[in-house]
C-alpha cells in the first residue's frame, strides 16, 4: 500500500529551528480523517465514560469508540465490561438506548440473546438450524474490546491490543485526575442531564480550544462584560461567576498567572491561579481538603485547570466543572457530549451554584460556548486556503517552553514532559505540540 | 377582570412569538414579570427530562427577568460572533390549551416549531417542542410568570439562543 501522506508535509516540527507548524490539511482532508478514525480513535486508548454511569449490577450505557458502537455493562458479579455493541449474527446494533439496566440483551433482528457479561445465552432455534461444524467452532459471545481499563472511575478502552498499559498511557496525568476525584471522599459523579451539540468543523478545533488561553478575552468579551456587571450589581437573582475573583485572564494582571504542562501520549493541562474563595462551590470543604490532601493539593483543586487526555476527553474546571467527550463524525463535523461533573455528596447549595455557573458558560444554549463553536466553523472555512498551508497558531510560547516542570508542578509532585510558566498575556500555544506529536505517533504506520 | 380565555391566551403566545420573530427584544422582555422563571430542562436519558433544576442540569434556567436582560444585552453587544449575523426566525405555535388556575393565573400548554435560517452558515434548522406558560395578572395586564420550554430535538447544531426557542 502506498502511503499517501508524508508526515513532514503535515507537521513541521523542528525544535532546533524554533519552528512548530501544522498544515491546514489536518483539518480539511476527508482521506486523512478516515485514517485518523482508524488509527487515532480505533487504534489506541480513548475515554469511554465514568464507572458511575453503570453503578449497579446489570447497569449499562452505550457509546462509540471511533465509528464502532460499544456497550459498557456491569455484570452480575459487579465487574465492568466493554463490548462491541453489535450482534455477532448479522452485525445489528444490539442495544439502542443510551443507558439502562438489563440482565439480558436480546437482538431486535433475530433474537440472539446475551447476558450482562456479554455471554451468548441463546441462539434462536439453534438445534433446528442445521448449522455445520464451522459455526460451532466460532465464538458467539459479544466481542470484548481489546483493552479496557479504569483509573479512579474514569474508563478507557482500546480496540487495538498493541498499546501501552493504561497506567503508562495516562502517566503523570493521573495526578491531575486525582485533583478532580479527591474533591470529595466519595469521588465524582455526573450531574443528571446530558447536553450534546455538534459543530461543523474538525474535532481538533475543540481539542485545541480547551487549552487555548489566548482566545478567552477575544472570543468572550460579551460574556465577560456580563460577569463584570453581575459582580458590580450583586443582585440575588444573578449567578456570580466562579472566576470573577481570579485574575489569570485579566489583561493587566502582573506576575505569574498560570501556564501549561505537556505530557507524553498527547495529554496537556493549561491552568491559571484562582484563589481559594467562596465563589467556588468546593469552598465548603476547603479546610477539610487541606487536612486530607495538604494545602498545596487543595490550592491546586481551586486553580483553573483545563485537562485534555488525548484524544477525546477534556475536563474543564474553570467557570464550573465540565466533562467533555469529543466524537468526530466527519472531517468537518464533530459531536460534543458534555456533562457537569461534580463531587459526590456536596451540599445542596454547592451543587446548585455549580449547576448555575455551568449552564451560562458551558451550554450551547449559554453565553460563551456558542462564540467558540462559531469560531471553529469560521476556522474550518479558512482551512480551504492552500497557497499558504501552514497555520501560524502553534507558535506562542515556543521560546518559553522548558523540559520538565517548575515550582508550581513541584508543589504537587507533578512531573510533566514540558512546561511554560506564564503571565496573563503569554497564552502558550506550544502545548498543542503534544497533541500533534501523539497524533503523529498513532498515525505513524500510515504516514511516510 | 376575569381570567384569560382560550382565545386570549393563544393570542398572547402568538404575540410573544411575533416579538421574537421580529427580534424586538424590548417588547419581548416587557411580557415577563420581574421574578419570572425561564426554564429549558435538559434530557436525563432517552425518555425523561431533568425535573429538579437545583440538583439536575438544564439547558437554560433563569429565575428573574434580569437574566433574560443579560441575554439580550449579549446578543446586542456587538462583540459576540455568534450574534453578529442574526439568524432569521419564524415561530409556529399550535395545540394551545389554556387552563384557568384562578382569576389572576392561567396556565397554557402549546407546541412550537421555530424555523431558523442561520445566514452566517447558510443553513436552516427547526427546533421543536412544547411550551408551558404561566400567565399572571399584574396591575392592568397579563405577564409571563413562568415559561418552560421542553425541547425535543436537543442535539444542538452549534448554538441556540433565546430567539430560537
Amino acid at each position: 500500500m502506498t502511503k499517501g501522506f508524508a508526515l513532514r508535509d503535515l507537521i513541521d516540527d523542528r525544535p532546533q529551528d524554533g519552528v512548530f507548524r501544522v498544515n491546514r490539511a489536518l483539518f480539511r482532508d476527508p482521506t486523512l480523517f478516515a485514517l485518523e478514525m482508524k488509527h487515532v480513535f480505533e487504534g489506541g486508548w480513548v475515554f469511554i465514560g465514568l464507572s458511575t454511569q453503570a453503578e449497579h449490577p446489570h447497569d449499562y450505557f452505550t457509546g462509540f469508540i471511533g465509528r464502532v458502537p460499544i456497550i459498557v455493562s456491569r455484570d452480575g458479579e459487579g465487574a465492568l465490561r466493554c463490548f462491541v455493541n453489535a450482534c455477532p449474527h448479522k452485525g445489528v446494533r444490539l442495544v439502542q438506548k443510551l443507558c439502562g439496566n438489563a440482565r439480558r440483551h436480546v437482538c431486535p433482528y433475530h433474537s440472539w440473546t446475551f447476558d450482562s457479561a456479554g455471554t451468548n445465552r441463546n441462539i434462536k432455534w439453534e438445534k433446528a438450524g442445521c448449522y455445520a461444524a464451522g459455526f460451532d467452532e466460532e465464538n458467539h459471545d459479544l466481542a470484548s474490546v481489546a483493552r479496557f481499563g479504569e483509573y479512579r472511575g474514569f474508563l478507557f478502552a482500546s480496540l487495538n491490543a498493541d498499546v501501552p498499559s493504561l497506567e503508562e498511557h495516562l502517566g503523570e496525568t493521573r495526578k491531575l485526575i486525582d485533583l478532580v476525584v479527591d474533591k470529595a471522599p466519595e469521588g465524582v459523579e455526573l450531574v443528571p442531564g446530558r447536553v450534546t451539540f455538534t459543530y461543523a468543523a474538525n474535532w481538533k478545533m475543540q481539542l485545541e480550544n480547551c487549552s487555548d488561553q489566548y482566545h478567552f478575552t477575544s472570543t468572550h468579551p460579551s460574556y465577560i462584560r456580563i460577569l463584570d456587571q453581575r459582580a458590580r450589581d450583586q443582585a440575588p437573582e444573578l449567578v456570580q461567576a466562579a472566576f470573577g475573583a481570579a485574575d489569570f485572564w485579566q489583561e493587566d494582571a502582573s506576575g505569574v498567572t498560570g501556564g501549561t504542562y505537556s505530557f507524553d501520549h498527547g495529554h496537556v493541562l493549561n491552568w491559571g491561579v484562582m484563589p481559594v474563595s467562596s465563589a467556588q462551590p468546593t469552598y465548603e470543604r476547603a479546610e477539610e481538603l487541606a487536612r486530607e490532601h495538604g494545602a498545596a493539593r487543595r490550592n491546586w483543586m481551586f486553580n483553573m485547570r483545563n485537562l485534555t487526555i488525548f484524544p477525546n476527553m477534556q475536563i474543564a474546571e474553570n467557570a464550573s466543572s465540565q466533562l467533555r467527550v469529543i466524537r468526530p463524525i466527519a472531517h468537518n463535523l464533530t459531536e460534543m457530549q458534555t456533562w457537569c461533573i461534580a463531587p459526590r455528596g456536596e451540599s445542596a447549595q454547592a451543587r446548585t451554584l455549580r449547576i448555575r455557573q455551568y449552564e451560562d458558560f458551558f451550554n450551547p444554549t449559554g453565553m460563551a460556548t456558542p462564540d467558540d463553536t462559531v469560531c471553529y466553523e469560521e476556522a474550518q472555512l479558512g482551512m480551504a486556503e492552500q497557497e499558504r498551508p501552514w497555520l501560524q497558531g502553534h507558535a506562542r510560547g515556543l521560546a518559553a517552553s522548558v523540559a520538565g516542570g517548575n515550582a508550581y508542578s513541584d508543589m504537587i509532585d507533578l512531573r510533566p514532559a514540558r512546561s511554560v510558566l506564564a503571565d496573563a498575556q503569554l497564552c502558550d500555544e506550544s502545548l498543542f505540540g503534544s497533541y500533534y506529536r501523539a497524533w503523529a505517533a498513532r498515525m505513524a504506520g500510515v504516514l511516510s | 377582570m376575569t381570567s384569560l380565555g382560550q382565545a386570549e391566551a393563544a393570542a398572547y403566545l402568538y404575540r410573544e412569538a411575533l416579538f421574537l420573530d421580529r427580534l424586538d427584544f424590548d417588547s419581548w422582555l416587557d411580557l415577563y414579570t420581574a421574578d419570572c422563571l425561564f426554564w429549558m430542562p435538559a434530557w436525563r436519558d432517552d425518555g425523561t427530562q431533568t425535573e429538579d433544576p437545583d440538583r439536575e442540569l438544564s439547558l437554560i434556567f433563569y429565575r428573574g427577568r434580569r437574566n433574560l436582560e443579560d441575554r439580550v444585552q449579549r446578543i446586542r453587544s456587538g462583540v459576540s460572533v455568534s450574534s453578529a449575523v442574526m439568524p432569521r426566525v419564524a415561530h409556529l405555535i399550535g395545540n394551545v390549551l389554556a387552563e384557568r388556575v384562578d382569576d389572576t393565573t392561567t396556565r397554557v400548554d402549546s407546541s412550537f416549531i421555530v424555523n431558523v435560517q442561520d445566514l452566517r452558515a447558510n443553513r436552516s434548522h427547526a427546533y421543536f417542542g412544547r411550551y408551558e406558560h404561566e400567565l399572571r395578572l399584574e396591575g392592568d395586564g397579563w405577564k409571563i410568570s413562568r415559561k418552560v420550554i421542553r425541547l425535543m430535538n436537543d442535539v444542538v447544531p452549534t448554538m441556540l439562543d433565546v430567539y430560537g426557542i
